[in-house]
């Protein structure tokens, strides 16, 4: 049987630093993910990381309220607050750690403008700020020798009277189900965007971290905060940074115009993201798209300019699309990228349940509200990231170690023999390409009662006919056939999770955008939204959000 | 049509027999050419891994003395195929660099101004000869015969810097020139892969394993011959193939290589001391009795 | 239209049903090939066995060889392997053990990045703030950071077709991200490691690296790079370093290589075992007439000695 003290589940950039603080703790720690560590979808995001530098004369107080003003005031103020503070800290670290950060004439760290805030605090490599950060994290837990279980499938987490006491896995290679014994572990499965598409997700990104905790009866928080990026290419759903923006890109809609001038007067372009997407979606919705699509021109920048700082986006664009940057507007369109709501925890990562902690994407603290700042996230990973090793690593000093379980082993043996003996009939592929449809078309940039219920509907009905998905391969070594049943399993659960937020917040914030119900409402819902499975379906409850120095007013970008 | 002649070193040196064989070719289809004869050496990548600027600078000054000439330039070593070409686009990517080499070679009197051209003979065979007017000079039919062709690397990658995008019959050239001849291009797996020369005096065993490789494995595709455009390649396919030979269970190997002007004047008819084919170190005796009992060309 | 893929499939479980199955697609000119496997896997076999995730070439996990050459399926259009419409074979990486179908073993690739020490060392007092470093040195790094790690150099790399032992062109670009990076403290040591068998000196320059590369790092560009720097600090007594500087002294001298000269200097004058192996080769090719006894020279060799110390003076 394998144990472990700590054990963190998914390796990408919360779970490396959380495992990197733990082993510098000298923790018992190990991390268990379903792909090279290299290959987790951090690696994907492009732009760059906030960080107030007070040094500079950038108080933390203007990051935190840019934040809390971007998540039109779902944020929790005091998890804010402490992100904010200790963003500075976490930016030099990375830097010491060997990330290769742009520097100003002065050799020190450089900035980039980023959307919703005016400072430019947004530290960054080239548009590869998530690979470059990912490669030093797991550099680092090379150097620190950190264990990891590589290519493992954790399809159970176990909760024995309430309590967290680790996971059951499969060994992608050989097939083979274990149970790893943990007293604390720490959820860093990152998003859920396959429950959408198109999405700029990979498709590793079937939020399974989210179904466990979820099964577990751990709530998810505000999962009907949905973030539609405004710069994704049509079709494949591929993102192009904010950078662009942030480096003076604009919008363009059809007649060649700066459409955002007349929502967004005093942002334009750099408007929080669900702000810049509805009004890329309202220009197409009345006629003013091309094609479906909204213009992004960078050809005023120069091509110098774009290849060395904005690399990857022209990489993207010539290979995927055949358009030159320097020469021509790129056609894009709102699309789903990112997940505000997940598993309800404190500022340590704590979630109700003890012994289960989370961070990065898959947590909700909630920091990021109703709408995510760009290059906030890159932050949160690593502030919680490391806060979560070190109350998980508190937490597992005085904690039970429970002995191996056979019988329970035994179960999940039998769960997977079942799924395996399924005749065959539907495939998976076709009913998460049916699901992933109908929920950007129920829970979209616009969304209404109508439209929310027909997403219900449908998860509902995928429910009842997920028993019939089957798998071609009967096999043991790589059957990523089997994963990809379970992981459906999971994200029907996460979907359904989704349109239950979605369906209870009666009033319009940040991503949330009720075209029945257009208008915040501060009076009822300034909430989080609590959704707990319970049976087939969920309850929803909600706590208030914590309020400490910044009073709601009306966003206004 | 005329030419700036660049042999290279080695076919002067190592493998003479290329530069007779070549001169012998190229007299018989009337290629008018005069050698570069105060060009150096291009480097073949050792010179540039050392100091990549002085490698240009030679090169370049190569290209200046042949633009003073007003022709294009015309190799027989992949090696130097590449060298040159991948230097020659370094300097029209970058004019600032292009204008501190030129500085130096001001001394002299040259000025590149990157309008050179830079083919091989197999290139020039294959697009501007062309296969009819070569095949005029064919009194053989070289039927029967088959030959495996082995590219050597610098004249396949990097395929930007090659021309393949304007002119992807490059890409299959060799195969087109064998064909020309009636014989047959063996497919071989080594075709485009490294004769292991640029490590054979670093790592010897790891040059000679490759070379055993890729000529055995042709011949046990059951080729007359190997063909190839580089000395360099030559020296290593041929040279080394005896050691090569004990890496195979059955210690043999036996199979001669043919530089591509020596395959070409077989099928011209032309004997094999005008061919330098008896300066081999693997026998060649079994392929020019071969070719010497092929069919006549029917024009 | 139409796509037909031929897809090399291995079965561990089932050894002898390995070999090439064939599928054929609907699909656009804008589909990849990694469109076309994956519509294979969730629509018509879902056993095929296959790494795959970002579908924006930043993950690297889809590198297998396509008609033969390494590339990154995800970024690899249909119509730009197989314009007419040909039938593409896919195989798996190559130079790895296979798994199942298209996964190989990553353990090596992942245990030879382990051996350069991939990670920052810095020597010193840590500042309070960041370190003070140009953008400059920083942007030059961006082209080796670029490196997704994929194992598409690994995978058509010539030198480690003969020899496993190699490091290989992506660790050794790593190590030069660490060699070049000013805040690492141990760039005499790296060198040193590098400058080992099976490090540097033993690419072949064959290219493949630089051919292949989805994200252009330029391995072996970046290992000729560091033949320069250890032969610069000092590391002087490899038949690498040799090799070069006799080539070197021969081009500034003639104009032209000197092989003999070459191959002497570069196993060492007084390596006798090494002047003995070689022999046969030797004598044979003097008996064939190939050994130049005497160098030959370009026409004006003095004015390409003037070049080289113009250059090397700079």
């Amino acid at each position: 049987m394998y144990q472990h003290d700590v054990l963190i589940i998914g390796a990408g950039l919360a779970g490396l630093r959380a495992s990197v603080e733990a082993a510098r703790m000298g923790v018992d720690a190990a991390v268990i993910s379903k792909v090279h560590p290299i290959r987790s979808h951090s690696n994907a995001a492009q732009g760059g990381i906030n960080a107030p530098m007070t040094d500079r004369g950038d108080e933390w107080e203007g990051h935190a309220l840019d934040t809390i003003k971007g998540s039109d005031y779902l944020a929790d103020q005091d998890a804010v607050e402490l992100m904010s503070r200790e963003a500075g800290d976490a930016i030099i670290e990375l830097e010491h750690m060997g990330v290769i950060f742009s520097r100003n004439e002065n050799g020190q760290l450089g900035t980039r403008r980023f959307g919703g805030q005016k400072v430019a605090r947004t530290f960054y490599v080239g548009a590869i700020t998530g690979s470059a950060m990912l490669q030093v994290l797991y550099e680092q837990a090379v150097k620190l020798d950190v264990n990891v279980y590589e290519e493992w499938f954790v399809s159970h987490l176990i909760i024995e009277d309430g309590v967290c006491h680790g996971v059951m896995a499969m060994n992608i290679h050989t097939g083979e189900l274990h149970m790893i014994r943990a007293k604390a572990v720490i959820m860093a499965t990152g998003g859920a965007g396959r429950v959408f598409e198109p999405s700029t997700n990979a498709l590793i990104c079937t939020g399974e971290g989210l179904g466990l905790a979820y099964r577990a009866g751990v709530p998810l928080m505000d999962m009907e905060m949905i973030q539609y990026h405004p710069t994704t290419l049509a079709g494949s759903g591929i993102l192009l940074s904010e950078a662009a923006r942030g480096e003076g890109a604009y919008l363009l809609n059809a007649e060649g115009d700066r459409f955002m001038k007349t929502y967004a007067p005093d942002y334009l372009e750099l408007a929080s993201r669900d702000v810049v997407s509805r009004s890329e979606q309202t220009e197409i919705n009345e006629g003013r798209g091309i094609d479906g699509n909204i213009h992004l021109d960078l050809r005023h920048l120069g091509r110098t300019f774009i290849e060395e700082r904005l690399g990857y986006l022209q990489e993207v664009a010539l290979e995927f699309v055949g358009i030159d940057l320097a020469e021509s507007p790129i056609p894009i369109r709102p699309g789903m990228h990112y997940i505000m709501g997940g598993i309800k925890t404190d500022v340590n990562g704590a979630t109700e349940v003890p012994g289960l902690y989370a961070a990065g994407e898959t947590a909700n603290v909630s920091v990021h509200g109703g709408n995510r700042l760009g290059a906030n996230s890159l932050l949160d990973t690593v502030v919680f990231g490391r806060r979560s090793a070190i109350a998980a690593a508190e937490y597992a000093k005085s904690a039970e170690r429970h002995s191996a379980d056979e019988a329970m082993l035994n179960a999940e043996q039998q769960r997977y023999q079942a799924l395996l003996d399924r005749p065959a009939d539907l495939r998976a592929g076709a009913v998460r390409r049916d699901m992933g449809e109908s929920m950007v078309a129920g829970v979209g940039v616009f969304r209404d009662q109508d439209s929310i219920d027909a997403a219900t509907a449908r998860m509902k009905e995928l429910r009842t006919v997920f028993p019939r998905v089957a798998v071609d391969n009967k096999g043991k070594v790589f059957n990523t056939d089997l994963m990809s049943v379970i992981e459906l399993d999971y994200m029907l659960d996460v979907a359904q999770a989704i349109c239950a937020g979605a369906n209870a917040r009666k009033e319009s914030r940040g991503a949330h955008f009720r075209t029945d119900m257009p208008n915040r409402d501060d009076k009822n819902w300034l909430k989080h939204t609590l959704v707990y499975k319970d049976g087939e379906g969920s309850r929803v409850e909600t706590s208030d959000v914590t309020i400490t120095n910044w009073t709601p007013v009306e966003r206004v970008y | 049509m005329k030419y700036a002649f660049y042999p290279g070193c080695v076919a002067r040196g190592g493998t003479p027999e290329l530069l007779v064989s070549a001169n012998a070719v190229m007299d018989r289809l009337g290629i008018e050419r005069e050698e570069i004869v105060s060009a150096a050496c291009t480097g073949a990548g050792v010179l540039q891994e050392r100091n990549q600027k002085l490698g240009d600078a030679l090169n370049v000054r190569t290209f200046a003395l042949a633009e003073r000439m007003g022709v294009p330039i015309m190799t027989i070593c992949s090696t130097c195929q590449g060298v040159m070409s991948q230097a020659n686009r370094r300097v029209l990517r970058d004019p600032e660099y292009l204008a501190e080499i030129n500085e130096v070679l001001a001394e002299e009197g040259l000025e590149y101004k990157g309008t050179t051209v830079i083919k091989h003979l197999l290139w020039v065979l294959v697009e501007e000869i062309g296969i009819e007017e070569l095949q005029k000079t064919f009194t053989k039919e070289l039927s029967g015969l088959s030959f495996a062709p082995f590219y050597g690397c610098y004249i396949v990658r990097p395929s930007d810097a090659l021309g393949f995008d304007e002119h992807p019959e490059r890409e299959t050239s060799l195969e087109t020139l064998i064909e020309s001849t009636g014989a047959v291009a063996v497919e071989n797996s080594g075709k485009t892969q490294c004769c292991g020369l640029p490590i054979l005096l670093i790592n010897q065993s790891n040059a000679i394993q490759m070379v055993s490789n890729h000529t055995g494995e042709a011949k046990d595709l059951g080729a007359d011959a190997m063909v190839t455009p580089c000395p360099l390649c030559h020296l290593n396919l041929d040279g080394y193939q005896p050691k090569a030979a004990k890496r195979r269970p059955s210690g043999k190997i036996d199979l001669p290589i043919l530089h591509l002007p020596q395959m070409l004047g077989l099928a011209m008819g032309m004997q094999p001391k005008e061919l330098g084919l008896q300066r081999h170190i693997i026998s060649t005796k079994d392929v020019i009795a071969k070719a010497a009992a092929a069919p006549m060309a029917v024009s | 239209m139409e796509q037909t893929l031929r897809v090399k499939r291995f079965d561990p479980e089932n050894p002898g049903s390995a070999g090439y199955q064939e599928y054929t697609v609907e699909v656009t000119d804008t589909t990849t090939v990694l469109d076309a496997l994956l519509t294979v896997r969730e629509e018509m076999d879902g056993s095929l066995a296959m790494r795959c995730s970002c579908r924006a070439s930043i993950c690297g996990s889809c590198a297998m060889r396509v008609d033969g050459q390494a590339k990154l399926v995800c970024k690899t259009r249909l119509n730009s392997v197989s314009p007419d419409g040909a039938t593409i074979t896919i195989d798996p990486a190559g130079n790895m053990p296979v798994i199942k179908d298209l996964v190989v073993e990553f353990k090596p690739f992942w245990d030879k990045m382990k051996a350069v020490k991939p990670y920052l060392q810095p020597e010193g007092v840590i500042p309070d703030a960041e370190y003070l470093v140009s953008d400059e040195d920083m942007v030059h790094l961006v082209g080796v950071v670029n490196c997704i790690q994929c194992g598409a150099c690994v995978s058509d790399c010539t030198v480690l077709e003969v020899d496993p032992n190699f490091l290989g062109p992506a660790a050794l670009a790593k190590a030069y991200r660490f060699v070049k990076d000013p805040r690492d403290g141990h760039q005499k040591d790296r060198l040193g490691a590098l400058n080992e068998s099976s490090g540097v000196w033993d690419c072949t320059r064959c290219m493949q690296c630089v051919e292949v590369c989805p994200k252009d790092v330029n391995p072996m560009g970046r290992i000729m790079a560091m033949r320069d720097m250890t032969m610069e600090s000092g590391f002087n007594n490899t038949a690498g370093s040799r090799h070069t500087e006799s080539f070197a002294k021969s081009v500034k001298k003639n104009g032209r290589l000197d092989e003999t000269k070459l191959a002497v200097d570069s196993m060492g004058m007084f390596n006798i075992p090494a002047m003995l192996d070689s022999a046969p080769v030797g004598i044979r090719a003097m008996m064939k007439g190939k050994f130049p006894w005497k160098a030959h020279k370009s026409s004006e060799p003095e004015k390409v000695k003037r070049v080289f110390e113009k250059i090397e003076g700079e």
